[in-house]
Parts: structure tokens; sequence; C-alpha cells
């Protein structure tokens, strides 16, 4: 058993370093809450997570509806991200604190539903953003239409194949060969509406096409994503386009076809504009992403959350669009105002 | 067990990081409703640091409970499937039953593979917790298992549902838990053996301890305070979710040893993991309400733990002198 009490060192080591660093850092934690003015409304903003670049758009969008309405945004994700629970609690604390409204983005469309509706009955007004709850309970749901979005990208996917497979058919393009689908994570809303607009639009557009698989999820994290990547690149040898339906799925996928060496046969369409995608659209190796517009998400859930507090009728459901984006025009000036919005204008760095 | 400052250490630790996030978070961090979530949020963490609390007493460790707690919400909610509506009334407590003893049953296992093959619990439990996670996703055929509202479901809600209860059911479900293991290790024979296992193994043999046998019962144990708390789990979701509890075996193993328990064994408190946990729910509470970002809250947490076990290293100084 010595071997045990070396180990239950290394455990209590392990767990006692888990944040050494931070013990000066700690001091500068005095955040301005309890000092701001009563007079201005406190928007609670909470996102899936706070390190992907999507969300920080969001923020941003948050921010200029904040100052338009004279409002203090609080912008608080769960402390990990994909963890329902955090997440729950996030949302009960900021129940418990009283604010005067709640925007959510719901990392699962059961889990939040009860904590939602507790917010709801104290009085805070709660839109939803990017995923769906299945719940009544709350004032709107401000999103893309992820089903249509997915159905947009098969509609393009179908173009790309038709245009690989043109001279060889002899005739006029008929989109043609193995489609795969890596789809993100069990339970999210959003995604899977993708993933089956996608799926659905390919039996329309492309009826010839072959779904070779579209069961494997990806996980969260852009590094689970390249793992069941390129489990599926080796399984199916023979790829024409693939489909994926977020940013970290699309990167995952983008690495694992890159290191394999196939980035350049294959048609990824991917979802969502961050930078290392759409750096991979100039080289080609990306050939179209369908892009959603956070900014909005971020600004509109705030402008409705902050309505439906002043007691006004809003819309129980706002599409903030999506748009696909040929790798071809991705300097286009319109095409950089969404991809790049002035996110340092908003939040201060 | 050693009075002073050894034992007030958690407590000191709570009053302290409650005054900090007094002054720094608004008003209603004071709030009964507040002070309600707060329980409600240590509730999950409790329950598994009180089953791991006899674990890690016993000088071992257990770092499948956060598998075993997914595995548990997952049975429960498959066998909340199985009945038709209307749900015959003894459905629910057959679906706690049953994530209580899958709890138990991963226990048995950790427990007898550690005690026959002598092998450390540190890696037998890592095993274990990968199996175990696996053994969740298999079960909910990997994804998340939506289930049939019932009574299990109001488990976890801040405002409890009969108004005279005041607080949720599994906060008074987690008090009652820690008054019974309290009681159990330190009035009872078992109790006893479990401080003596983790003291000193060879001389508890000598004494007639029957040490295989106790091993296996206490991660049994610990297994099935897991699976209570992945009702619990289940509850706060409201769904079974096989990637529940992911990382948060160190979230209750940090419960134990702020609440005085000591990794090398021989030492641990029921009272005092259960301050542990609520300790760590008032810091993510606190840092929500003081609107503090999250890189700063991972940063707080982690300095508190140390400091939490540091005051009580400084105490067993102090008393020894």
């Amino acid at each position: 058993m010595l071997m045990t009490k070396a180990l239950t060192k290394a455990v209590a080591a392990t767990i006692l370093f888990l944040g050494a660093a931070g013990a000066a850092v700690a001091g500068e934690a005095v955040a301005p809450g309890g000092t701001a003015a009563k007079t201005r409304p406190v928007v609670a903003v909470i996102p899936k997570g706070t390190t992907h670049e999507f969300w920080k758009t969001v923020h941003a969008g948050a921010m200029k509806a904040g100052s338009e309405e004279g409002a203090d945004i609080i912008w608080q994700g769960p402390a990990k991200e994909d963890d329902r629970k955090g997440q729950i609690e996030v949302v009960q604390n900021f129940t418990s604190r009283g604010l005067d409204a709640i925007v959510l983005a719901p990392l699962d469309e059961t889990a939040l539903a009860r904590p939602v509706e507790a917010a709801v009955k104290r009085g805070i007004p709660v839109v939803i953003i990017d995923s769906d709850l299945k719940s009544k309970a709350f004032s709107s749901f401000v999103a893309t239409d992820n089903f249509a979005a997915g159905t947009l990208a098969a509609q393009h996917m179908a173009e790309a194949l038709a245009a690989k497979g043109g001279p060889a058919s002899g005739r006029a393009a008929e989109p043609v060969g193995n489609v795969l689908v890596m789809r993100y994570l069990e339970g999210s809303a959003s995604n899977s509406n993708r993933e089956n607009g996608f799926l659905e639009g390919l039996k329309k557009f492309a009826p010839k096409a072959v779904v070779v698989s579209s069961n494997q999820y990806a996980g969260v994290t852009a590094e689970s994503a390249l793992k069941t990547a390129q489990n599926l690149l080796n399984k199916y040898p023979d790829i024409a386009g693939i489909f994926t339906p977020n940013g970290p799925t699309a990167f995952g996928m983008l690495r694992a076809l890159q290191i394999a060496g196939r980035s350049k046969q294959v048609k990824l369409i991917g979802f969502d504009a961050t930078e290392p995608l759409l750096a991979a659209m100039k080289t080609g190796e990306v050939a179209g992403l369908v892009v959603q517009d956070p900014f909005r998400m971020g600004y509109l859930g705030v402008k409705t959350a902050l309505a439906a507090k002043r007691g006004e009728k809003v819309e129980a459901r706002l599409d903030t669009g999506a748009r696909f984006i040929w790798a071809a025009e991705v300097d286009l000036p319109d095409v950089q105002a969404l991809v790049h919005p002035d996110l340092k204008k908003w939040l201060g760095n | 067990m050693k009075p002073g400052l050894r034992t007030l250490a958690p407590y000191l630790g709570l009053a302290a990081a409650y005054l900090l996030f007094s002054l720094l978070a608004p008003a209603a961090f004071h709030g009964a409703y507040n002070l309600k979530t707060i329980l409600t949020q240590s509730v999950i963490v409790g329950i598994g640091a009180l089953g791991m609390t006899f674990v890690i007493i016993s000088g071992g460790i257990d770092l499948s409970v956060g598998s075993l707690i997914a595995c548990a919400t997952v049975l429960l909610a498959r066998a909340l499937n199985l009945g038709h509506e209307p749900l015959p009334g003894w459905l629910p407590w057959a679906a706690l039953a049953a994530a209580t003893g899958c709890g138990a049953i991963g226990g048995v296992l950790n427990g007898f593979i550690t005690a026959r093959f002598r092998l450390a619990a540190f890696i037998v439990t890592l095993g274990t917790m990968q199996i175990y996670r696996g053994g969740a996703k298999w079960l909910a055929a990997e994804q998340t298992v939506t289930a049939p509202a019932t009574w299990l479901n109001g488990l976890m809600e801040v405002d409890a549902g009969p108004r005279w209860l005041w607080i949720a059911p599994g906060v008074w479900l987690l008090l009652a838990l820690t008054a019974a293991v309290a009681v159990v290790l330190r009035y009872t024979v078992f109790g006893r053996h479990v401080y003596a296992l983790g003291s000193n193994e060879a001389a508890a043999r000598l004494c007639g301890v029957p040490v295989a046998l106790r091993r296996i019962q206490i991660y049994a144990l610990g297994g099935a305070f897991a699976g209570i708390a992945g009702a619990m789990q289940f509850a706060n979701l409201t769904l079974g979710d096989p990637t529940a509890a992911e990382g948060m075996e160190l979230d209750i193993v940090a419960a134990v040893v702020i609440g005085g328990g000591s990794l090398r064994g021989g030492e641990g408190r029921a009272a005092g993991s259960l301050i542990g946990a609520l300790l760590m729910a008032v810091l993510r509470n606190g840092c929500n309400m003081a609107g503090i970002p999250n890189y700063l809250q991972n940063i707080v947490v982690g300095a508190i733990i140390i400091g939490a076990v540091g005051l009580d290293r400084l105490g067993a100084r102090g008393s020894r002198a």
C-alpha cells in the first residue's frame, strides 16, 4: 500500500495546484456589481461558453444594445463549457440576485427549462438565443433558423459536388459522390437541426449523393473533433463532400484532412466564420461556410429582453438569418463586415 | 478527533468566503432565496463527498464517482421510461433504488479489485472511471435520455414545492445523510474500523479487522452515495445525461479535503465534508453574483482550496506544539 500513499500524495498535489498562480490576481477580482446605479437596468447574458469567437461576437452585439439602451450588461458563462449543471447554477445565481432580464443560450433544451421557469416566476423576463428550449415560459427566441441554414449548406454542397463530377460525367453536372456528416454533440438542438436540415436538403438537391456516415459525434472541443474526424477519414477513403455543423467540428475536420493530405480533394462545408476556417478558405481547403450573424443575435437578444421587461409585446420568434459564402467570396467587403464585426469598439481590447 | 483550529478551519473558511462576497457582491447575496440557492447547489457534490469521506478516511480514493453519477442519471431516466402513462406510484421509488444500486455495484467492483488484487485505488478507479463513463454512454445510446415528469423533478427546486419544507427536499436529504454518516463513523464498530484501516492497515489486520471485506463495503458505500448524488443530478437536469459530472470527482475530493479529510487516511469528518461542499458552492455563487469573469473564478476557487488546506496544516502544527 506504499504505492497508494505515494499516489495519493500526487493527487493531493494535483488538487492543490489547481490555481496556485492566481492568488495575486485574485486581489483584483473586485467587480462593481454592488455599486451599479439603481436607475440603469442590468441584463445578464449567459453564453454556452466564453472562449469561442462566436460568443465574443454575441458579447459585442449585446454591448452595443446595452449602450443604446443605457443598460449594464453582465457577461457570464458556465465555469466549465459543456457543463449543464454549471450553466443551471449561473441562471439560478442571477435569478437569486434579481436582475432586470436574462438572455440565455441554453446548453441543453431540457435541462435549462426549470431554472428559466424559476427566473420567470420571480419576475425576470428571459430571452433565449442561439438554441431552443423546451419551455413556454420565456419571452422570445432569437436565433438563426438552423434547419434552414443546414438546408442552405446542402444546396451549396450539391453545387460543389456537381462542379467536381462535371467533366467526367460528360453532361451538365449531376451532384454525385460520397458525403460525410460529422455531428457535434448529443442533445444540442441548434446543431442537430443544422445536421438534419443538411441531410434533408441533400436528399432534395443531390438525390444521387450517398451519405456514408451521419451518426458520429465529434464532442465539444476541436481536439475531440480531430480524433473523430481522423477515425472517420480512415474508415472512408473515398469522400467527395463533408458537412460539419459548427466552428470546432469544422476545424477538427479541416486539421484531419490536412494531416491526411486530403484537404484539396474533399469539398468541406463548415459552419460559422472562425479565423482558422477563413484562412483555410483562402487556400481552398474549405469550400464554403454557412455564416450566422452572432452580433445581431446578441444585439437583438438584449433589445428584446429589455422590451419584454418594459412590458412591451415582443415577437415569439426572431430569425437572425444565415448566409452562404464560397471560398472565392471571402474578401468581399460585405462578407468582411459580417465575419469581422468591430469587436474592439464594443469589448474594448 | 483533535479539537481546535484543525476542526474549525473549514468553518472559518466558509465564514471568510461568505464575508468576502458580502462585501463584493450585491445585497441580494444575503437574501433568503440566495441562501436556498447555495444550499441546493451544494447537494450533489455534498452527497458525493459524504460517500467519499468513508473512502478517504480508510486511506483510499475513488476517482470513478463522477462517472457513477452519470450512470445513475441515465439508469434512472431509463427506468422511468419503462412505465406507461399514468406511471405507477412505485416506479419513481424503484428508479431511485436502481440509481443507488447501480452506484453501489460500481463501488463493490472498485473495492473488490482494490482489495483482492492489492492494486492502488488511484489506478483502479482511474480505470473504472473510464469504464463507467463508457457504460453510461452505452446505456444512454450516446445521447441524453428524456424521462416523463415525476415528483423526482421537484427534489432540487430552489423554492420547494410544499412551502413548509422551506428548502429543496434534496437539501434535507443531504442534512439527514450527513447526520447518519457522522453517527456511523463515530459510534459504530464499522466506523471505527474505517478509521483503523486508514491509520494503520497492518495494525488493523492484526487486531482482527476483516480488511478486504471492509474495503469492499467502504467502496460500495461510496458508490451508493454517488448513486444518490446521481439521482439529485437527474432531478437537477430532469434528464439522464451520460456526460454529466465529468470532473466532479475532483470537486468531491476537494470538498472532503477542505473539510479536514487527509489523503494519507485516518482523518475526516462528515460535517467537515458538508462544509467543504458548501464552501465551493458559496465561491461559485459569489463569483457569479459579483460578476467575476470565469478565468478569475477558476483561479479564486483553486487558491481557496490551497488556502483552506494550508490553514488546516497550520492548525495541525499549532495543536502539536
